[in-house]
């Protein structure tokens, strides 16, 4: 019984604390956000009061998009009063703020709406070059921003504007999320197009977007040369049409052709140019023997052109071969051109060098003054019976059983 | 007893001063390592604690070399710059060196004015003169001096065992081991063991009444006497080596330089590499060779005879490689890591005190007498005469040999490489230097830009680096095959190095940079080509370090200075009292063993003059052998080598004096065939070796047949020339060999191009790049890529092309993956592409997968290296697909396109061709790239050649081309499915622009061969312009 009684009365007494407790909470500190307000214009000043019976000042957590910040109060009149720092009043956003209050924890919130002025444009553009077409195109983003750098509102009218060719062009566009853009499509014709922006009476600086010609269609191609003569030496120069795009524009300059010429052997030579003004030229020397060519060019995997063909006719009919100083030497000519001329310096002159009908060595050398001397070293070629064949202008000479001494 | 100064010792001191004080100016930054200790300085004068260097070998720790010396420069630097810490540190050295030859010679000799004739000899000493004027090696004479200065100490400590010597011994040791690691510790070996003995000796010496009467047993007793301070010396100066270098050693253990051994001259067989023997032996010995007879007598004598040891081993270790006992001795590592010719510098400063004592006794002493009694006056004056006019001639000849044959390029002016660096934010990259030499560690030291390579090779880490015999690849060309083809490796893939700039003195090394896919920026003002590879990315901000504990680094930084601040304060009494003569003080211990030179032992005398005798056959006999070698037109050999040598170092004179004088070919004539001969052969090989195969046919004319290896930058080329040589009046003479007489249509000709100029940044600011300012890269198109296995190796195959309306440069990254999709491999295309397209131009490409591209790069690597040969190594996992990430720049430079395929002919495996340039522009080195097809018109390999020639403006150029014989080519897969361009899917970006592409276009113009694995192929030529204009 006096086990239960003691029981009892230490409830009791436990009881009892316990509203002494609540009793002083409630009797003690209060506080209350006495600030009504909860739209904020940037970059105003910001105040937000709190009623407070106690001389406790307790300090409020503030946090934007930026950071977080602890700020410290001043006491008037039972009125706390904190001072938002200019690093959060101008930024817009939301502020999120707590009161460091043990026993008594406010918190809240207050946004700080942009101003409906523009300081500065920032403007972003890319791909500053795109294909001509209507299929291409580069974004315009525009972000109009106040005198504290902040977005403006949602809906801000902002000018996209642009010049191509003869015309010029002015889009509205709005700000949504804080941003402006636009897709600004190629037309049909290349060329330099100037893009700016306007909103609120302030003007972006110029931006160029270059506006390249799309793939190149098929062309035609020509030849030119002094001659027709396969003389080894003169130029013949390929040139092609104006090469363009399917929008009939000029394909931009330092386009790569290769020409590819296929020559009566079946063996293929190439030569290649760069368009200037949708021109390609590419030049090629003559073959130094008869032949006939095939030329077709190709811009390759886009377009082609057409097939033409070249004819070069023979200028050596014919050649002398004399073998001197123990057949060791061999002179080859006088070679003749097409008006009885001598061959200009350089024609590739061909000796094959047989011993036992197994072919030891080419030795090529180019004529000088229409001759070409051959001599043969008795280092490499001892004293022996050989074959000789002489190359050149496509035409070949055999002799048979020369011995060497 | 009132001691004078000794004046021998001054005037070596001012001669000393006044020959190598002003000489150093003139010398001393075209050594081989006085700059490399000049960037350690540098390093220590901006960061004194901290031991981590970024600058070099994409990080390294200065916790692997001594610091004292340098950190000695970086101090002095903070007066006068670094240049003004490293002649100081050279002085302090000179001065160093001198008393230490004097202290060490007073120590052996006892002598005073033996001791001044010593150290006078020593200012001269050959070896002296070249470890400081031509090596640079200034820790190791700090180390080796100091070293000397503590040898008296040692003594007087086992001599009389007063703890005094035992501190001014341990603090002059530790300054030693702060200096130069290997010093003190071969130091203990070949200094103070035999510097022991020789205490044993004196101490046994004073029980006993003769020097004969000192047994071994007697020897043995003193040891044991004398064994207590033996044994403390022993281990307290093991305890300083260890302690004072602590971080070091840590180093060391942490870092063991497991690195292919590097070849050295002082490794070589002097006998057959003459000039390793010259410099690594004739010049250090010098005037001691001929003295060596009686060093050897003297330090045979009993109480020298541990030095006698000491200096014999020395001897034999010091001659390399011409006798196998070295390497026998010293073990495989230790031979191939070591410099040798530190040995014979040891013993040439073990030599110095005999060698004063022979002038001694030679000048004033008995020798002088028993010459000029058994030979005459006039017979010691020659004699003296000679050996004096070999002295000067070795130090002249020393100090000039820089003059003569340059070690390094001539001085560079660093100033616009720094302001090149320092402007644009051009140090965010790493650079390169190629052909600078020892002076790229000048630049290091004056730039804060950092370098994959670096000029201390032992603290390299990078595996590409150290699985190579390279020392830097700044010098590869001088390395050979090895050499070049690490250097490829680098520049091949420079993203992961985040290289971006080289630095160009050697125009040898141009045309590998341009088929790497580097283009020219400018050249600077000092004459340097600045080369530059696009998408590069700049180094990160943050890289990566080895930190060592704080405390290790604060022993390195004041435990130098410590030591040297306690030698100094200990030993400053020594010094007054020996320089200065302030106070009285006993005579040393040392002194009380003089030796009596009454008696020159005719014995030595005779066998020096035969000595000397043998040394003069030896050394005329060597003259005439030079001789014969060099007299260029002795025989049709030595003309032959002469004539390629002249060639191969472009003296066109000399060449043009050994034709034929009755070919009558003027030498404007044969300057104007050379000079209009460019190409890979003639304008960027480097001779490697010559033979020639002798025909007679009669006693004035022989046909030779020459084989030359040539190293060129992009590959090892082997020529066969057939020349006839005919005999003039004892004079052998070479025929001239025929010229292209290809003769140009045109005299004037006209030729457009586009041509484009990217303005880089358009406002001048130090801001970032304005973002409108950024052009976008060029689209490109990998038209077809493969990954296929040919002859064992793996490669990945396609064609690219611009599909932009700008041109590009192109860099192709292909990377390797199992099934299991683990990454192997991955590398560049090297010079399997034409780096630079024109808008709508295709290219064939290649990547090869060379031993580092492997993930597993050190069983990779193959121990020879052929960079042609690599060969993929054994994987358990085989690459099944691949992934290709190509990206494009815009470039406006090396778009010549102007060369023709203008003739081709295929003969039995072989193709014959002509180009022709028909623009405007000298092409330097021609390369076709010849794809291969199979018969139904697929791609399956991509081969190229070099042609040797170049080609001249409107003329033709032939090549041969030997098509490929075996050709079992494996597609191991084709998908088109990994392959990004600038990032973005392939597919999906070439669709955009190229929506209808004709596929396969030019299949129809491809060139059929008879071949049984190949159908057709294709050539494309791609073009190095050496000067543009």
């Amino acid at each position: 019984m006096q086990l239960k009684r003691t029981y009892l009365f230490i409830l009791g007494l436990m009881l009892l604390s316990s509203f002494a407790v609540i009793q002083q909470n409630e009797t003690g500190n209060k506080i209350e956000l006495l600030t009504a307000q909860t739209e904020f214009e940037v970059g105003t000043n910001i105040i937000l009061k709190f009623s407070i019976s106690e001389v406790e000042q307790p300090l409020l957590y503030c946090s934007n998009s930026y950071g977080s910040t602890v700020i410290s109060s001043t006491l008037k009149n039972n009125t706390l009063e904190f001072y938002i720092p200019e690093n959060i009043t101008k930024k817009i956003g939301v502020v999120n703020w707590k009161l460091l209050n043990e026993t008594n924890p406010l918190s809240g919130q207050f946004n700080i709406n942009p101003k409906a002025e523009v300081a500065t444009l920032e403007t972003y553009i890319g791909p500053p070059s795109i294909e001509a077409g209507g299929t291409d195109y580069t974004m315009l983003v525009v972000i109009p921003t106040d005198s504290l750098d902040n977005p403006v509102p949602t809906n801000t009218l902002v000018k996209a504007k642009h010049q191509f060719l003869d015309s010029e062009e002015t889009n509205d566009i709005y700000t949504k999320n804080l941003i402006s853009w636009r897709n600004m499509y190629s037309k049909k014709e290349s060329g330099r197009m100037l893009v700016s922006s306007e909103s609120i009476g302030i003007n972006s600086k110029e931006f160029t977007i270059n506006v390249m010609p799309a793939i190149p269609t098929n062309f035609k191609i020509a030849a030119t040369r002094p001659h027709n003569y396969a003389d080894g030496n003169q130029i013949t120069t390929f040139t092609t049409t104006i090469i363009k795009d399917k929008q009939n524009n000029v394909i931009s300059d330092g386009t790569f052709v290769t020409f590819f010429i296929t020559n009566s052997e079946g063996n293929i030579l190439k030569t290649t140019g760069t368009t200037i003004d949708g021109i390609a030229t590419s030049k090629i020397i003559h073959p130094d023997y008869e032949d006939s060519w095939s030329i077709k060019a190709y811009i390759d995997g886009m377009s082609e052109s057409n097939n033409i063909s070249l004819n070069y006719k023979q200028v050596i009919k014919d050649f002398d071969v004399e073998f001197l100083d123990q057949n060791r030497t061999i002179t080859v000519g006088p070679l003749h051109s097409f008006m009885q001329q001598m061959i200009p310096d350089g024609l590739h002159v061909k000796l094959h060098i047989f011993k036992n009908e197994k072919h030891i060595n080419t030795i090529t050398k180019t004529s000088f003054n229409g001759y070409v001397n051959f001599k043969l070293k008795p280092a490499i070629y001892n004293n022996d019976t050989y074959n000789f064949s002489i190359e050149t202008a496509g035409l070949l000479k055999e002799f048979k059983s020369k011995e060497l001494w | 007893m009132k001691e004078t100064s000794n004046k021998y010792l001054i005037s070596a001191l001012l001669l000393g001063l006044a020959f190598h004080g002003s000489s150093i100016f003139f010398t001393l930054e075209t050594t081989y390592d006085a700059l490399i200790h000049l960037f350690f300085a540098d390093h220590y004068a901006n960061s004194w604690f901290e031991p981590w260097n970024y600058e070099w070998y994409t990080g390294f720790t200065v916790q692997s070399y001594p610091p004292l010396v340098h950190q000695s420069i970086g101090l002095l630097s903070m007066i006068g710059g670094l240049k003004f810490g490293m002649f100081s540190v050279a002085l302090i050295a000179i001065v160093l060196f001198i008393t230490g030859t004097y202290r060490f010679s007073l120590l052996m000799t006892g002598n005073k004015t033996v001791a001044g004739y010593a150290c006078l000899l020593a200012v001269f000493s050959s070896s002296f003169v070249e470890t400081l004027h031509i090596f640079g090696q200034l820790p190791s004479i700090v180390g080796v001096s100091v070293l000397m200065h503590a040898l008296p100490e040692i003594y007087l400590w086992l001599k009389t065992g007063k703890k005094w010597y035992l501190a001014t011994s341990l603090s002059l040791i530790a300054v030693t081991v702060t200096s130069h690691h290997v010093t003190p510790i071969f130091g203990m070996v070949f200094f103070i063991f035999p510097l022991i003995g020789m205490v044993i000796m004196d101490v046994s010496r004073e029980q006993v009444n003769t020097m004969k009467e000192v047994t071994f047993k007697l020897f043995l007793n003193t040891f044991f006497k004398l064994f207590k301070r033996i044994v403390s010396f022993g281990m307290l100066s093991l305890v300083l080596i260890i302690g004072c270098i602590f971080p070091y050693w840590l180093n060391s253990k942490a870092n063991p330089i497991t690195q292919v051994p590097i070849p050295h001259g002082s490794r070589d067989n002097f006998l057959e590499i003459t000039s390793s023997g010259l410099v690594f032996f004739l010049i250090p010995w010098g005037i001691l060779l001929v003295l060596l007879p009686y060093i050897f007598y003297r330090y045979y004598s009993k109480r020298y005879l541990f030095f006698g040891l000491s200096v014999t081993i020395c001897t034999i270790l010091g001659t390399g490689g011409t006798t196998p006992i070295p390497l026998k001795m010293l073990g495989e590592t230790a031979f191939n890591i070591l410099t040798l010719d530190r040995f014979t510098l040891w013993a040439s400063i073990l030599s110095i005190p005999l060698m004063g004592e022979f002038a001694y006794r030679f000048v004033e002493g008995d020798l002088k007498e028993l010459i000029q009694s058994k030979f005459g006056a006039v017979y010691h004056r020659i004699i003296g005469g000679i050996l004096a006019g070999l002295m000067v001639f070795m130090v002249v000849f020393t100090m000039s040999l820089n003059y003569f044959r340059p070690s390094q390029p001539q001085k560079i002016k660093m100033l616009p490489i720094v302001n090149f660096l320092n402007q644009d934010d051009h140090d965010k990259w790493r650079f390169l230097t190629l052909g600078f030499g020892d002076q790229m560690a000048w630049l290091s030291a004056q730039t804060n830009a950092m370098t994959v390579d670096g000029n201390y090779h032992s603290a390299r880490r990078l595996p590409e680096l150290t699985t190579r015999p390279i020392e830097r690849l700044e010098n590869s060309k001088f390395k050979g095959v090895a050499g070049i083809g690490s250097l490829q490796q680098f520049l091949t893939t420079p993203e992961k190095y985040n290289l971006k700039y080289i630095f160009s003195n050697d125009k040898f090394y141009d045309p590998i940079l341009y088929f790497c896919g580097w283009q020219r920026l400018r050249q600077l003002e000092n004459g340097i080509m600045v080369w530059e590879r696009l998408n590069i990315p700049p180094v990160s901000s943050i890289l990566p370090k080895e930190d060592v504990a704080k405390w290790l680094k604060i022993h390195w930084g004041i435990m130098p200075f410590l030591t040297v601040l306690i030698a100094f304060i200990l030993n400053i009494q020594m010094l007054w009292v020996n320089m200065l003569k302030t106070r009285f003080k006993p005579i040393p211990d040392f002194l009380k063993f003089p030796t009596t030179y009454k008696k020159f032992n005719r014995n030595v005398l005779r066998i020096t003059h035969i000595w000397s005798i043998i040394l003069a056959v030896v050394v005329f006999y060597g003259i005439y052998l030079f001789y014969l070698k060099n007299d260029s037109q002795r025989s049709p050999e030595n003309a032959i080598i002469a004539y390629y040598d002249a060639l191969d170092f472009k003296e066109f004179e000399k060449a043009h004096s050994l034709i034929d004088p009755e070919s009558k070919l003027p030498i404007a004539q044969y300057m104007l065939e050379i000079s209009v001969t460019d190409g890979l052969l003639s304008s960027y090989a480097k001779m490697d070796a010559i033979e020639t195969e002798i025909t007679k046919h009669n006693d004035s004319t022989v046909s030779a047949k020459v084989v030359t290896q040539w190293i060129t930058p992009l590959e090892k080329i082997e020529k066969v020339d057939y020349k006839t040589l005919s005999k003039h009046k004892g004079k052998w003479y070479l025929q001239p060999d025929d010229l292209n007489n290809d003769l140009p249509p045109d005299q004037l000709y006209s030729d457009n191009a586009t041509k484009y100029f990217n303005q880089g940044r358009r406002r001048i600011t130090t801001e970032a790049t304005h973002h409108e300012d950024i052009l976008k890269q060029p689209v490109l198109e990998v038209v077809s890529a493969k990954l296929v296995q040919y002859d064992g190796s793996y490669a990945i195959i396609g064609e690219v092309q611009n599909i932009d309306n700008v041109p590009a440069d192109v860099i192709l990254k292909g990377t390797l993956y199992n099934d299991n999709n683990k990454q192997l491999a991955t590398y560049n295309a090297k010079y399997h592409v034409k780096h630079k397209l024109m808008p709508k131009e295709s290219s064939s490409f290649r990547i090869n997968f060379e031993g580092i591209a492997w993930s597993r790069t050190q069983d990779s690597i193959p121990d020879t290296f052929n960079p042609d040969e690599f060969t993929p190594i054994e994987f358990e996992e085989q690459p099944t697909k691949f992934n290709l990430q190509v990206a494009g720049n815009v470039s406006g430079s090396d778009l010549y396109k102007n060369v023709v395929l203008s003739d081709i002919n295929i003969k039995k495996g072989t193709m014959n061709g002509n180009l022709f340039n028909s623009g405007i522009q000298e092409i330097t080195i021609p390369q076709l790239l010849i794809t291969y097809y199979d018969a139904n018109k697929n791609m399956v390999w991509v081969d190229h050649l070099f042609v040797k020639e170049g080609v001249r403006q409107q003329r033709k150029q032939d090549f041969e081309y030997a098509i490929l014989k075996d050709g079992k080519v494996k597609i191991i897969n084709d998908s088109m499915k990994n392959i990004f361009v600038n990032g973005l899917p392939n597919e999906d970006i070439a669709n955009k622009i190229v929506p209808n592409r004709i596929v396969n276009h030019t299949n129809a113009q491809l060139q059929a061969i008879e071949h049984p694995d190949f159908s057709y192929i294709k050539i494309e030529i791609n073009t190095y312009i050496g000067s543009p204009n």
